[in-house]
């Protein structure tokens, strides 16, 4: 239903009915905004990313070719920009040693509370080394879906895996004693 | 149930989900409407620039072939006729012109000038 829509708005757009390009945006607006709030964890920034996005997908439509699914197009562009865009201004995150400082100190006060646990995480990911970070963001966002990350990042599906797989190892092992805690508690 | 889950898989799992702002689908065709009422931009005149940059080229080639071509000529005259045979690597310019290099000046200012006015009229279209 969604795609055929989107072929015929694409239509319309290209054919002068710039009007049709709202029904693109609200169909996407939702999905792209949290995209842009993984990368950047900014839901301003994220705003702003997401409006460039779809600017660049209005410039680019006639580029899509309908081999692939407009949401695999413009999901690629987006992450390409938002890629682009947290190189020339990077997001504030705190770096892998800090987090595992923070981890520690907490840990002996009597140990962390789901939610604690939770920032704890994802401020590692955020502090991972960028090849690994987008793979984990963009793969948690395709719902798991390594074919789809791998399409969003224009890599193959075994770079994708591989560095999931790395990226993974990376997170296991900065933060053992915050994963291991709530296993314990659920054993 | 849930220790078997990868515990990384589980919290992000529970991303947190935004919603846009009220005004971010006006605020993107706002956006989307500026720029399609920009004029696209004015492509490239190629058509009328080939021939003109074929010729350029086939300048460039051809002056230095010209010119190792005339000094192997000096190099390969008797010792005796080598500055006569020098004076032909420049062309004869006209009797009023006493210094050989005001012909070439003259002949670099017209092409300047050729190509400026060529320039200029590509850029006006």
């Amino acid at each position: 239903m969604s795609a055929s829509e989107d072929q015929r708005d694409v239509e319309q757009v290209l054919a002068g009915d710039v009007s049709q390009f709202e029904g693109i945006v609200r169909r996407w607006q939702g999905p792209l905004i949290n995209l842009a709030y993984r990368f950047c964890r900014d839901r301003g920034r994220a705003e702003e990313m997401a409006q460039e996005a779809f600017l660049r997908a209005f410039r680019a439509l006639a580029q899509w070719r309908k081999d692939a699914a407009f949401s695999t197009w413009l999901f690629a562009l987006a992450t390409n920009l938002y890629r682009s865009e947290l190189k020339r201004i990077p997001a504030r995150l705190s770096p892998l040693e800090e987090v595992g400082e923070i981890r520690d100190t907490r840990a002996i006060d009597g140990g962390l509370e789901d939610q604690d646990r939770d920032r704890s995480v994802r401020k590692a990911v955020y502090a991972l080394p960028e090849k690994y970070r987008e793979v984990l963001i963009l793969f948690y966002f395709h719902e798991q879906d390594v074919p789809a990350t791998a399409r969003s990042l224009g890599l193959p599906e075994g770079t994708v895996k591989a560095r999931l797989f790395r990226g993974r190892e990376i997170l296991r092992s900065k933060l053992q004693p915050v994963l291991a805690v709530p296993q314990l508690k659920e054993a | 149930m849930s220790t078997t889950e990868d515990p990384i898989d589980r919290i992000f799992s529970r991303e947190e989900e935004i919603l846009p702002s009220s005004g971010f689908t006006a605020s993107v065709m706002d956006a989307v409407r500026r720029e399609a009422a920009v004029p696209p931009p004015i492509p490239f005149p190629w058509k009328r620039a080939w021939p003109v940059l074929a010729l350029a080229v086939a300048v460039v080639i051809a002056v230095p072939i010209v010119a190792v071509v005339e000094l192997v000529k000096v190099a390969s005259a008797p010792a005796s006729n080598a500055p006569a045979a020098m004076s032909n690597v420049w062309p004869q310019l006209p009797g009023w012109a006493s210094n050989p290099m005001i012909g070439w000046t003259a002949g670099s200012l017209l092409f300047a000038y050729i190509a400026v006015k060529f320039s200029m009229r590509l850029a006006s279209r």
